[in-house]
């Protein structure tokens, strides 16, 4: 079993359908998936289920929290340690860890414990390493191959904890200023944070409890171009993504740079995602991903070929994905 | 079968019939395997078996068997993803080694291949396992049945390829139905193209009823049934004053579409007070439902009569009646548990489509949504030349 957690500290570029297409794809390709999303905006959650089952699980009034909050609860009320985990049947090979909006509220008790684990404080080690347990629980009850981690685009400390349940993260990047700049920012960032964490593990004083290893390799990048809009024209885009292959090998690996500077030839690229017109919102509406679109939702002429010809897309960027997991250095 | 039956099967050597596995995981490789049965290369008219339990290297090794393991399979029949429909069937029988049991899932050679798993023609030759290329496609399509077990895959003389809308079948319905390296690697000329989804007949060079029913632009002056009529009442009998009428015809394509877009948008949610406190927004009409009894009337409808889909909405119900009561094995008694396919070719194409999901959930998903709605349970009536569903308006709308 892996754990991959999609990361980009500049919002908007499209992570998150990003994520729920792969973890489509991977099931089609006969893997089982377990997706968390551990985003407080639930975006992945709430592409994966209706408004009629989100209002069932979301509703103040009912007791049966079946969201991450539920085994989060204890914890958050310093009355004991995590609870099951509740997690939604969405397909036969895909479960998912719902989000919540009222995850936010946990973000200061995971500061706080952040700090506390250098004072060998067997309590803050819980706090910390709560969604690494969660998830475990979660994957090893629906025995998963893969485990996709959706966090939100920030440094803050709940996707800290959340990275650190990684042993790899994939970047979704938009070709555009904001994501070179955030490379910038989110390579040093893990570092430090795989870093911080290694010195906390051996301050641990209850060998019994899971601690995640936090290997957090950044596997590569996915260009996506969903965002691209057709005013600006295309040699503004052209400009930014012959910067990615520099910046993220410098900034994001800390390798000395070299002459890379198309995506295309470059070996951290694990793909590159078209911009899919009027196909994305369709899939949206029919809850599923753009490859599944029928007819019966809308796909009829040249969309119902360009539906089936993205399910290509999306396959090779899976396989190029369970490749680099292969290669990893152990 | 009995263990001893099985023990002679495995013994055969008869590659090309007989699948052994251990695990009882591996969906995909039994849905290949039950496709490639269905299709019979061979063409023994022998059923094919897939047994799952054993290992041939470990002649130890017993598999426990759960009837959660023999409900999935059987679950592999009627999820879509193999097409047309394999006939199939799924037991326990003792394993031949003593001791323990095994999984034998019975494939008979379907009589209107090339039967296809995601979109792509499996076959085995010999211990060969394979997709079909262009000639061997020909050879099955060549097989078929010569009395035509439906009326939809029956050859219509009348039909002519000009009246079909190639278009759709080319760019909307086609790369739907045909994995793309198939389509990619494509020869066919179009009736041949047709004939593969088995809407053209080659030997008597006609589309088949289903060809004309699905593709036609206008197919009503050979079945002059195959539409559907919406009525609006404003009360709750036929005599009462007509609010709105509306007539769906055209090719299947054509009115699916229509009477999907028809459907979005007719039926309101609005709060009413479910206790002193709370209130919950219900429909008068949970639209999935009625979408569901639609579609069901479409599929199971019988096309050979006259009479159109009625599509009645009154102001307490709505009924959906449609001629041709239960079919083949479906009875009064096992309804909606058991359900056979008058129309077996069109089942396949709203598949392909997108407006049936997975074969025989139609009722229960029609079921729950009223339920889910707080309306009253639906009603069936059948008779033995029509089918009717009738959809009672929530109490409090």
């Amino acid at each position: 079993m892996k754990t991959l957690a999609f990361f980009n500290n500049k919002g908007g570029v499209g992570k998150t359908t990003l994520l729920y297409h792969l973890a489509w794809m991977l099931a089609e390709m006969g893997k089982r998936v377990l997706v968390a999303d551990l985003d407080p905006q639930a975006n992945l959650t709430s592409m994966f289920l209706t408004e009629p089952e989100l209002e069932k699980l979301w509703d103040p009034d009912n007791a049966q929290d079946q969201s991450i909050m539920a085994p989060l609860t204890p914890i958050i009320r310093g009355l004991g340690d995590i609870g099951p985990t509740p997690f939604q049947h969405i397909s036969s090979n895909i479960r998912l860890i719902p989000g919540d909006l009222n995850l936010s509220n946990f973000e200061s008790n995971l500061s706080e414990a952040w700090g506390k684990c250098l004072d060998r404080q067997e309590p803050a080690f819980r706090v910390t390493s709560s969604l690494y347990r969660i998830i475990r629980q979660a994957a090893d009850s629906f025995e998963a191959d893969l485990v996709l981690v959706d966090v939100g685009p920030n440094f803050g400390a709940i996707n800290r904890a959340a990275l650190i349940c990684a042993d790899a993260v994939v970047i979704p990047l938009a070709p555009d200023l904001f994501s070179i700049q955030g490379l910038r920012n989110l390579g040093p960032t893990l570092t430090t944070w795989r870093k911080d964490w290694r010195i906390r593990l051996t301050q641990n004083p209850a060998p019994d409890l899971l601690l995640p290893e936090a290997t957090m390799q950044p596997l590569g990048y996915v260009v996506i171009q969903f965002g691209i809009r057709d005013s600006k024209p295309v040699w503004a885009y052209e400009k930014w993504a012959r910067k990615i292959p520099s910046t993220f090998r410098e900034k994001v690996l800390s390798l000395p740079p070299n002459s890379i500077t198309s995506t295309v030839d470059d070996p951290n690229c694990l793909g590159l995602l078209k911009h899919y017109r009027s196909l994305m919102p369709m899939a949206m509406e029919a809850r599923k991903p753009i490859f599944k679109l029928k007819p019966s939702d809308g796909a009829i002429g040249a969309h119902s070929k360009s539906a089936k010809d993205s399910g290509e897309d999306f396959r090779d960027l899976a396989e190029q994905i369970l490749n680099a997991l292969d290669k990893r250095p152990e | 079968m009995t263990s001893e039956d099985l023990r002679q099967l495995i013994s055969s050597g008869e590659a090309d019939r007989v699948e052994l596995t251990r695990a009882a995981q591996d969906n995909e490789k039994f849905r290949e395997a039950i496709c490639a049965f269905s299709n019979d290369m061979a063409g023994r008219g022998l059923a094919g078996y897939l047994v799952i339990g054993i290992d041939e290297n470990n002649p130890a090794y017993r598999l426990s068997v759960s009837t959660e393991m023999l409900e999935k399979l059987v679950g592999l029949r009627s999820d879509g993803a193999i097409m047309p429909l394999p006939v199939m069937n799924v037991s326990r029988v003792p394993h031949p080694g003593g001791d323990g049991e095994v999984i034998v899932v019975e494939v008979h050679p379907n009589d209107m291949p090339p039967v296809r798993y995601k979109g792509r023609t499996h076959i085995r030759i010999g211990p060969r396992k394979g997709v079909a290329s262009e000639s061997e496609e020909r050879v099955l399509i060549e097989r078929r049945t010569a009395n035509f077990r439906t009326f939809d895959v029956t050859p219509c003389p009348e039909g002519d390829l000009e009246r079909l809308d190639t278009e759709t079948f080319r760019h909307t319905y086609r790369p739907q139905a045909i994995a793309a390296e198939v389509i990619a690697e494509n020869h066919r000329d179009l009736p041949e193209q047709l004939a593969a989804l088995r809407f053209y007949n080659l030997k008597r060079n006609c589309p088949t009823n289903a060809g004309m029913l699905v593709f036609a632009y206008d197919p009503l002056d050979l079945f002059p049934g195959a539409k559907v009529q919406f009525v609006q009442y404003d009360g709750p009998e036929l005599a009462d004053t007509v609010l709105a009428e509306k007539t769906f015809t055209g090719s299947l394509i054509t009115l699916l579409s229509e009477l999907d877009s028809f459907l979005k948008g007719r039926f309101t949610q609005r709060p009413v007070a479910v206790s002193e406190l709370r209130e919950q927004a219900v429909f008068d009409f949970p639209p999935e439902a009625v979408r569901e009894l639609l579609m069901n009337a479409v599929l199971h409808r019988d096309y050979q009569s006259t009479s159109p889909i009625r599509f009645y909405q009154f102001n307490d119900r709505i009924e959906i009646q449609n001629p041709g009561g239960l079919y083949g094995d479906a009875s009064p008694e096992n309804f909606p548990r058991v359900n056979a396919y008058r129309n077996p070719i069109i089942a396949e194409a709203m598949h392909t489509l997108g407006y049936v999901n997975r074969f025989g959930r139609g009722i229960a998903r029609a079921q729950r949504a009223l339920n889910d709605n707080q309306s009253p349970p639906p009603s069936f009536d059948y008779q033995s030349s029509h089918f009717l569903a009738i959809i009672p308006k929530h109490l409090q709308r």
